[in-house]
Parts: structure tokens; C-alpha cells; sequence
């Protein structure tokens, strides 16, 4: 079969994850209830909330696979998958922790030092340390390899950088980056700029570092440019090893890209839309909601397997690829669907909720296809998996 | 069975079909009955179905796999009919199961009254009169699970199991040549059982998830094929499959067949673990396959060129099958709003628990 590494074992039923499911779902119900949330599309780049984010610290769900001396809960990635997707589902504020507790954690236990681990992650666990990527520049988008940034060790060791991240979620509420940089030359062939890359642990508070807001259509601020102007990394803030980034950052999109945030960005839509069909009772969009659904759940199971995958260890990026790039043209697709049964305009100041939340999903469109790998990039990655490159 | 039992089983389904090629069916070759003979002598008409009812045991997985290998190798045979919807469906009502050896189809659609007779037969017997329509494998299947309507008042439907033998059906042909004909009943006399509406609507799910396991399977060897085809023809002096324009064809492709299969494989589950919910399952499990048939049988094409636009070349055996199986047991208008009423059951306020527990 020609695309045997697409295909994954179906992820095994997990008791654990319906159990904390239904925890996660009472919190959200009573949270909502009390006023200290209320449900937006795409809220994991835009739902900034520390102290939403401490909350679910305190109760276990942030960190949840990782080693209890990390202050991690040794918990499964199904029981993980079971907490993000209720949180997503309901359009809680996420945003500020999400990449922290996604990617960044994973990258410090599996490349961090123990000083590195023992420091921030349970900073991270306890919903009180938040990470941004730092991966795009202004001249590199898809073609990541070709960044410009620059690590310099000097006499002491330490790396001095030079150089301006793009599209930093975030980095004006965040405490740190994974930075990759350029510390050494590339070598000979195609894929020679693969090699003299590193990543590195920055502060975000160290002297040099400007925060820069760039607005996005909807003018929220979410994104940043972030400039380092001879910024001094100390040199035990090296992440794994250097020269080594491009095959750790490679090794963090498994996780990057085949979450169930690939695919439930705009379910407060979906959901708002149920809510209407429900009441119209009409049968095109109840065709609708269920043909929509009916894409949705395939991407939830392709993205259990992939989280079962994770957690025998394996590194699924070619499925992760795939994933991302179907589920976050479904993304897309459910602002269209919906609005081509509906006549309700859309407006964020709508009186009406469906309204604001297909103002929302539109003004967020374009994002999803976009951040951590364009679908044309993704679709290459699932084209390799055919064998065809 | 064990896993490596079913690997035996699948390689043996193998071994039959490659000595039974797909052929063009038309009105004087229907089916392959050389192949049906092959499977019914090796026992492979009877997996998953009891031993006790005269099944060859196994597990509803194996009569998956089965009706996977067959569906991929596009076998002109009432398997899926007979081991996923009308065996199951019969024993389910406590009735007996015709012999495996002999095909068995299933009869949803179309106008028949079922009224208890008492010709002293006893209890569960039935009169059939009507004509059931679009009925997979008509003037093939030797018996035919039929579903018909009681008489006024009552709730349900009767399943029957008619012996076709000496009743005429009217001929009649999906797009990939398969019989879906209509088959008159005349006051026919035959076993039955009153099936409550959850009872129906589960025999109705049965071969709606049928039709999409079908489809899964069908569709992965449609992309296999269109993969190596854009591996082997060169064009501007490269394989097809190095420029990236088709890439992004077979790409597409790829996330389609995937996914389906993901979904289709989790609502086989959702059937072994529990009959009773399986009807949003099967309907979105049927929703998905049928529109991955739109871009995967568009691009196999597409991608095929002109070659695979002909019946010289094998790509029409699965793609007019995929066409006309997205159809049948239900199109995805129908199962999209099973699926979405079902959503919002309990109001508006739940679509997300529901969800989450459809499969």
C-alpha cells in the first residue's frame, strides 16, 4: 500500500480520558457560568488569560505527560488530547500557556539541561510561565532553513544574537523563546542549510530585545515582531545541542501541527450554528451541520491516532502534516458552509451571536492555513510520505 | 480470530481474486459467479457470521476485512450484503440464516406490506405484496432480506427472508453495471419478524456503514494506482509524480482516503462495541466516504489522464463502483441530516457532548 506512512493504528479507548473529560467540561460549564470566560472563535492565539491559565495549572492540566519532578502529571496523551479539545470546543481563553504547554515543554525534557528542565517547567505546569516560537524572520516564511538571525559565541561563552523573529504570538504577555538561529556555516548541497542551526532558550527580558505589535484584520494584537539588537544569551541557555536545531525543531512539529487545534478553531461557530439549526429545525442546515461534522470527526480520530502515536513514542510528522492541512482547511470551510445557509451577516457587533462568531472565523481565516506551515509546505510533506520526492 | 488469522484470511481472499479478474458486467454476465464459488468454498461467504447458525465464526472485524480485500479488488459479489447487513440483521430478529453458500442480499426501499398470515404455518410467518426497488444483486442473491411495512398501527417494520427462486426481477444497473433492480412480490408467503423502529433503523445503519467500508477500501486502491501511475508515466522527460502540481493532487487525495478510512475504521468499532448507537456513527462514517469519492475519483482521473477514462484500463472497476456506492443504503443528503438532527437531539446546547460521543 503506497501510504502506509500515513496510515497509523487507531488510538485504544482510554477510560482515564472520559473520565477527565467530564471534569474538564464541569469547570468549563461553571467558569462559564461564573462569568470569568466567555466563548470566542480561535482562542488559542487570541485568549489571553493568566489567570485562566493558573487555574487550569492548579488543577493538573497543564503539563499533564510530563515527569512529576517537572511538576508534570505522568498523565497519557489521550488524557491531554481529552482536556485541550474540551477547552478549545468550549472557546476558552488558552492562548497564553498554549504553546508552552504544547511544544516548548516537550522540546526542554527532551533537549532541555536539568537546570533548564528544573527551572521553567514547572513554572510552565503551574500556568505561570508562557513560550513564543521563534521561528519565521521577515525574510523567511516556508522556507525556514534560510533564517538570518545570527548566534555569535563571544569570549565568555555566551551566545550574542542578531536579528528580528515574525508573526510571534503573543510575545508581549510571554516569558520566553525557543529561538533558532544561525550559528555556524551551512554546508555543501540542497539540504546543506539544514546544518549550523541551533536553538536557544531566550528571556524574553534580557537588554537588546524589542517587542514590536503587528495587528492582524481584525486589529487584534496576537502577533509581534521581535528584534534582538546584540542580545546576550547566556550559553547555558543552548537547547540541546548546537548545531543541532533543524532536526529538533523538526522533531517539535509532530506536536505543533496535530493537535486538535488544527481543527477546532472556529467549533464556537459550528456550535453557535447547531444552536440554530436546532432551533429552525431546517434541513439544509441540519445537512450541514452534519456533513461538516462528519468531516470533523474523521479529524479527530486521525488526530487521536497521531496523539497514541506520541505517546508510544513515536514521531508522526508526516500524518501530523496531514492533518494540519486538511483540518485547517475544514477551519475555513466551516465559515463558508454555515454562511451559505444562513442569512445572517456577519459583524462583530452583531446583536446576533452567530453573527460575531462568523465575524470572528472570517476575520481569523486566513491564519489557519498559514501559521506553523503553509498547506502548500504540508502537502509536500504528505507527497514525500507518498514516496513521490 | 487472531490478527494473524484474519492476515490469513485476507491473503486467502487475496489468492481467489487474483485468478478472477473485474470484468465489464452487462446483462448477460451480472456477477462473478466463479469468484462467489471460490469465496463460498473456502468458507469466506460465512465470516463473521456463528458457527452454530451455520456462519464460519470469526469476529465482525474479519467479515470487515473481507469485505475490504473484496471491495478494493472490485469482486462482482453480494459479499458486503451478506456478511455486514442482511446475515447480521436476520440473526439479530432470531430468524435462520440461509445457507452462506448461497448469496444473500438485502431489500430496504421500495413498497411492501408484510401481513401476518394464518395458514397455519404458525407465528412468524408473513405475506409479502409490493415491489422492493433498487435492491442490491436482484436476479443474483438466491434470498433477500427484505424490509417491509406491517400492518396499520403497528410500529416498525418486518424483515422477511424471501427465496428468490422462480420470482422475477426486473433488471436494472448502478454505474458500475451492478443489478439494483426491483423484485416483485406477489403475496408471497415467507418467514419473518417484527422489528421495533430502533430495529430498523439499525438494519438501515448496517448497510449505510457497509456501503462506506466499502467505499474506504475502494478508495484506498484508488489512490495505490493513481500513485504508481504518476510514479511510472513520464511526460516532459519526468515521472508525473515529480511535478508539484500533481503532488498536490495525490496529497489531496491522500488526506481523503485517510481520513475516511480513520472514520470508517472508528465506527466499525463503534458497531462491535455497542449495535444499540450506531446510527450516527454509520451516518457519518457514509457522509465521509461518500464525499471523498468527489475528489479522490476526480483526481485519480485527472491524474490518469486519458487511458483511465476507458474501460481498457482497470481504474473505472472501482471509480463507477465509488460513484454508485456513495448513492446507495443512503446518499450523504440523507445521512447528513440523520447526522445533524441527531447532533442537536438534545437541544442546541449540546452539539459538543454529542459529538464527542458518536464514535
Amino acid at each position: 500500500m503506497s501510504n502506509d506512512q500515513l496510515t497509523l493504528a487507531p488510538a485504544p479507548p482510554s477510560e482515564a480520558a472520559e473520565q477527565v473529560r467530564l471534569e474538564v467540561r464541569r469547570f468549563l460549564a461553571e467558569e462559564l457560568a461564573a462569568g470569568s470566560f466567555t466563548t470566542h472563535v480561535d482562542t488559542w492565539l487570541s485568549g489571553v488569560d493568566p489567570d485562566f491559565s493558573r487555574k487550569l495549572g492548579a488543577r493538573g492540566w497543564l503539563g499533564m505527560t510530563w515527569p512529576k519532578e517537572y511538576g508534570g502529571h505522568e498523565r497519557s496523551a489521550m488524557e491531554r488530547y481529552a482536556v485541550t479539545e474540551e477547552l478549545l470546543a468550549a472557546g476558552a481563553p488558552v492562548a497564553a500557556h498554549w504553546i508552552a504547554d504544547r511544544q516548548s515543554g516537550l522540546a526542554l525534557l527532551r533537549y532541555g539541561t536539568e537546570a533548564q528542565r528544573k527551572e521553567i517547567l514547572p513554572r510552565i505546569a503551574a500556568g505561570q510561565c508562557y513560550f513564543v516560537i521563534g521561528m519565521s524572520e521577515p525574510d523567511s516564511g516556508s522556507d525556514l532553513a534560510s533564517i538570518r538571525t545570527r548566534g555569535t559565541r563571544n569570549a565568555d561563552g555566551d551566545f550574542v544574537v542578531n536579528g528580528a523573529k515574525v508573526w510571534t504570538s503573543n510575545a508581549h504577555h510571554s516569558h520566553y523563546g525557543i529561538v533558532l538561529v544561525r550559528t555556524g556555516p551551512p554546508g555543501e548541497g540542497p539540504r546543506g542549510k539544514h546544518q549550523g542551526l541551533t536553538q536557544l532558550v531566550v528571556d524574553l527580558s534580557l537588554p537588546g530585545i524589542t517587542v514590536n505589535p503587528i495587528r492582524i484584520l481584525d486589529g487584534g494584537h496576537h502577533f509581534n515582531e521581535v528584534v534582538f539588537d546584540d542580545v546576550v544569551v547566556p550559553g547555558d541557555m543552548l537547547l540541546g545541542e548546537e548545531g543541532n536545531g533543524w532536526h529538533q525543531v523538526t522533531a517539535e512539529l509532530a506536536f505543533e501541527r496535530s493537535g486538535p487545534e488544527r481543527f477546532l478553531s472556529t467549533w464556537p461557530l459550528l456550535a453557535e450554528f447547531g444552536r440554530r439549526a436546532a432551533a429552525t429545525g431546517d434541513p439544509a442546515q441540519l445537512a450541514v451541520l452534519g456533513r461538516l461534522s462528519s468531516r470533523a470527526l474523521a479529524l479527530r480520530q486521525l488526530s487521536l491516532r497521531i496523539a497514541a502515536a506520541l505517546d508510544r513514542g513515536e514521531l508522526p510528522d508526516i500524518p501530523a502534516a496531514l492533518v494540519k492541512d486538511m483540518g485547517t482547511t475544514f477551519e475555513q470551510d466551516v465559515v463558508d458552509e454555515v454562511r451559505r445557509v444562513v442569512d445572517v451577516p456577519a459583524s462583530l457587533d452583531s446583536p446576533d451571536p452567530l453573527g460575531r462568531a462568523l465575524a470572528e472565523a472570517q476575520l481569523h481565516a486566513p491564519g489557519y492555513t498559514l501559521r506553523g506551515g503553509t498547506n502548500e509546505i504540508l502537502k509536500g510533506i504528505v507527497a514525500r510520505g507518498l514516496g513521490l520526492r | 480470530m487472531t490478527a494473524s488469522d484474519q492476515d490469513l484470511v485476507v491473503e486467502t481472499v487475496r489468492e481467489i481474486l487474483a485468478g478472477h479478474e473485474p470484468f465489464v458486467l452487462t446483462a448477460e454476465r451480472q456477477w462473478d459467479e466463479g469468484l462467489w464459488t471460490a469465496l463460498a468454498g473456502a468458507g469466506l461467504t460465512g465470516v463473521g457470521l456463528p458457527e452454530e447458525s451455520g456462519g464460519s465464526g470469526g469476529e465482525l472485524a474479519d467479515a470487515v476485512a473481507v469485505v475490504r480485500t473484496l471491495a478494493a479488488g472490485a469482486g462482482a459479489v453480494p459479499v458486503a450484503e451478506q456478511l455486514l447487513v442482511a446475515g447480521p440483521a436476520l440473526l439479530a430478529a432470531d430468524l435462520d440464516l440461509p445457507s452462506p453458500e448461497e448469496p444473500l442480499t438485502i431489500a430496504v426501499d421500495g413498497a411492501v406490506t408484510a401481513e401476518p398470515s394464518d395458514d397455519g404455518d404458525g407465528p412468524g410467518r408473513f405475506v409479502l405484496t409490493g415491489t422492493a426497488t433498487d435492491v442490491p444483486w436482484a436476479g443474483v442473491a438466491r434470498h433477500v432480506a427484505v424490509l417491509a411495512t406491517p400492518p396499520a398501527g403497528i410500529e416498525g417494520a418486518v424483515l422477511a427472508v424471501v427465496d428468490t427462486a422462480g420470482l422475477g426481477a426486473s433488471r436494472a444497473v448502478n454505474l458500475a453495471g451492478e443489478p439494483r433492480g426491483s423484485l416483485v412480490l406477489d403475496g408471497v408467503g415467507v418467514p419473518g419478524a417484527l422489528l421495533s423502529p430502533a430495529q430498523v433503523t439499525r438494519v438501515r445503519a448496517r448497510y449505510a456503514l457497509a456501503r462506506a467500508v466499502q467505499l474506504s477500501a475502494a478508495l484506498e486502491q484508488v489512490l495505490a494506482w493513481t500513485v504508481q501511475y504518476a510514479g511510472e508515466r513520464v511526460q516532459f522527460g519526468r515521472p508525473l509524480g515529480k511535478f508539484q502540481a500533481v503532488q498536490m493532487e495525490l496529497a489531496q487525495m491522500a488526506g481523503e482516503v485517510t481520513a475516511t478510512t480513520a472514520l470508517v475504521d472508528a465506527a466499525v468499532q463503534a458497531l462491535d462495541r455497542d449495535e444499540e448507537t450506531v446510527e450516527l456513527a454509520a451516518a457519518a462514517a457514509k457522509v465521509r466516504a461518500g464525499e471523498a469519492v468527489e475528489t479522490v475519483a476526480k483526481l485519480a482521473h485527472q491524474v490518469h489522464g486519458a487511458i483511465g477514462f476507458t474501460q481498457e484500463h482497470r481504474l473505472h472497476h472501482l471509480t463507477r463502483r465509488c460513484w454508485s456506492w456513495r448513492d446507495e443504503a443512503g446518499t450523504e443528503s440523507v445521512w447528513s441530516r440523520v447526522l445533524g438532527a441527531g447532533l442537536v437531539a438534545d437541544g442546541g446546547d449540546d452539539v459538543w457532548p454529542t459529538f464527542t460521543r458518536v464514535v
